[in-house]
């Protein structure tokens, strides 16, 4: 009972502070909503049980990426002010996008619905423990070709941020 | 598997020759790589290994589909290697792992396995398009191509999801399975996830209403890199795109196929009619990329026993055109920067080789009969006629007749209008490659068996 409780709630309040996200003219609020939205995700990681990707997610999302968006805003010196006014139409396309890929969404989660309970699953499956274990051994390949993502993302940006030294 | 292999080992390789001091045997060293790969790869024909748990499978279609790609990067480094000058380890090392990822895409046989290898592609190609950092069209580029991307991949992710929350399995073998009991899984959820995806993957292969992003990313990256987009990333992607719907989705083709058939006619409408507007050589080249793109969809749409021959036919001969174009654009904006189809002109005076094979490159792309890409398209036009797609096939001979006229444009520029009688100078790689992907041109459209006999198989 606690836990839908508490589903409800965090639920809640990842809806509410996304909204906020979106409307609130300063752009400091906005990253800080942001925030909270993240707190509320990684709760709902928590509630089902996968305490490993929670914390993952707090300190990637919430601690790493905000603290850049907030130097990114500081340093721009974004504010009310200097947001940039969209025309009309433009807003009016995006709101009908937007809106058709909520109607998709709302149907696809209809017809899972309307399906039968998934059979009892493994709750231990988003322990730390379980993790490590698919990691190293059925998603070993994945594992290690993500290791050439991240070696191309760093080269690319040593290469895009080194300082050119030009020969006459 | 092996391609890969060497493939990682290459691009650490061109990393650490800065720090070793072998920066002059790095060219060599990769073109001996590639050729290895090729070898290396040509040895698991007919094994159909899976690796890893099944997490990628060297079938025979994923084994042809990786010798393209390893020809057109080695295609790719004899044209464009001895151009680069700055940050060359830098471009190797990004390059093959960009290859890598390529492989990855159409060896896989798991959702993670595609999301990884069009993640270090798309990275890679983010990277290099802005690589010539001093360019505002550049830097352009760059940033375009990395925002509407990353949008694209958060499309993918999502579907992705959703096809794994109603199937339960990322294997393209197991979601097969799970479609094939539809009282089992929420229709609805499996239809938006296969929405999300095609939507990604559109973008990926720059197919209408997606494909805003090309023109001005190939018109603003580097000459080199728009070759290697226009090739490498373009079999990549589309080999990835069939490979998953006939894998994955291929028992519910009906209910993507309309969407997807709208989206093929759009592109070559959009394509063929946007090309022939514009002046600008690689920007026309990108247009017409997106109506090649919606030719190669006809194949995804048709999914008969012809399609997987047809597509992988249909992908070599546009490779070898692209890229035989793109050595000639390359050297003549060595010489004069503007980039324009009139900079051409007076090339078949200036440099009668590179001329000729522009030539049969553009005969090639608009489908002129005694050329591969003539047969190409038929075989393609074929299987769709096979399932009764009519109406398609004629809005594609439309499409092929507009795109004769921006093709022979160029060829006109090039042989009749009158230009600098400058003459430009061939380096031997230059005459090799040039002479290579002509002949393979004429070759497959004279005996295409060479090609589909081994798909057959």
């Amino acid at each position: 009972m606690l836990t839908q409780y508490l589903f409800y709630f965090l639920s809640f309040l990842a809806i509410f502070s996304a909204l906020l996200v979106v409307f609130s003219k300063n752009p400091v609020q906005s990253v800080l909503s942001l925030i909270v939205t993240f707190f509320a995700i990684a709760g709902h990681y928590v509630l089902l049980n996968a305490q490993f990707l929670a914390a993952v997610h707090v300190i990637v999302y919430a601690g790493a990426i905000m603290v850049l968006f907030l130097f990114v805003i500081m340093l721009l010196n974004l504010n009310e002010d200097s947001e940039p006014q969209k025309p009309g139409w433009i807003k009016f396309a995006a709101t009908i996008t937007g809106g058709l890929l909520m109607v998709v969404m709302i149907a696809a989660l209809r017809s899972a619905a309307e399906m039968p309970a998934p059979q009892k699953v493994d709750a231990s499956i988003g322990m730390i423990k379980n993790l490590g274990h698919v990691l190293f051994t059925d998603f070993a390949l994945p594992f290690e070709i993500s290791s050439l993502l991240f070696l191309v993302a760093m080269v690319g940006a040593v290469m895009l941020g080194k300082k050119e030294i030009h020969n006459p | 598997m092996n391609a890969l292999l060497i493939l990682s080992a290459l691009g650490i390789f061109a990393l650490l020759t800065d720090i070793l001091g072998l920066k002059k045997i790095l060219f060599p060293a990769s073109i001996v790589a590639l050729i290895g790969a090729m070898v290396a790869s040509g040895l698991e024909w007919g094994h159909h290994t899976s690796y890893f748990n099944g997490m990628m499978c060297t079938d025979n279609t994923a084994i042809l589909y990786t010798e393209l790609l390893l020809f057109a990067g080695l295609m790719w480094f004899l044209i464009c290697g001895s151009s680069i000058r700055e940050h060359q380890t830098e471009h190797y090392a990004i390059l093959s792992f960009a290859l890598a990822g390529a492989v990855v895409m159409v060896t896989f046989s798991n959702l993670v396995m595609l999301f990884l290898g069009i993640e270090i592609l798309s990275i890679s190609m983010y990277i290099m398009a802005g690589s010539q950092k001093d360019k505002y069209s550049s830097n352009e580029a760059a940033l375009k191509y990395f925002l509407m991307g990353s949008f694209s991949t958060g499309f993918l992710l999502f579907g992705i999801a959703l096809i794994y929350g109603c199937t339960g399995s990322f294997f393209t073998s197991g979601i097969a399975a799970a479609i094939q009991q539809p009282m089992t899984l929420p229709h609805g959820m499996l239809l938006a996830g296969v929405l999300l995806i095609l939507t990604s993957l559109v973008f990926k292969i720059a197919g209408f209403p997606f494909h805003f992003w090309a023109p001005d990313v190939y018109q603003g990256a580097p000459d080199t890199i728009t070759a290697f987009m226009a090739s490498v990333v373009k079999i990549a992607a589309t080999a990835a795109f069939f490979r998953l719907f006939s894998m994955a989705f291929g028992s519910m083709v009906q209910e993507w196929s309309f969407t997807l058939c709208l989206i093929a006619i759009g592109s070559m409408m959009i394509g063929n009619m946007g090309a022939v507007l514009q002046d600008n050589l690689k920007r026309m080249l990108a247009f017409s990329s997106v109506a090649h793109a919606g030719y190669m969809l006809i194949a995804i749409i048709t999914l008969n026993k012809f399609s997987e021959a047809a597509l992988l036919f249909y992908i070599t001969a546009y490779t070898l055109a692209t890229l035989a174009s793109f050595a000639i654009i390359i050297r003549v904006g060595q010489e004069n920067g503007n980039g324009d189809v009139s900079s051409l002109a007076g090339l078949g005076k200036r440099n009668p080789l590179a001329a000729a094979t522009m030539t049969i490159a553009m005969l090639s792309l608009a489908g002129i009969p005694p050329l591969s890409g003539f047969f190409a398209k038929y075989f393609l036009f074929n299987a769709a006629l096979q399932e009764n797609y009519t109406w398609l096939v004629l809005a594609a001979v439309a499409g092929t007749l507009i795109s004769v006229y921006y093709y022979f444009r160029v060829i006109h520029s090039m042989l009749i209008l009158k230009g600098s009688e400058e003459k430009i100078s061939n380096s031997p790689i230059q005459i090799i490659v040039m002479l290579v992907l002509s002949a393979l041109l004429i070759l497959l459209g004279i005996m295409p068996d060479l090609l589909l006999s081994r798909i057959g198989s």
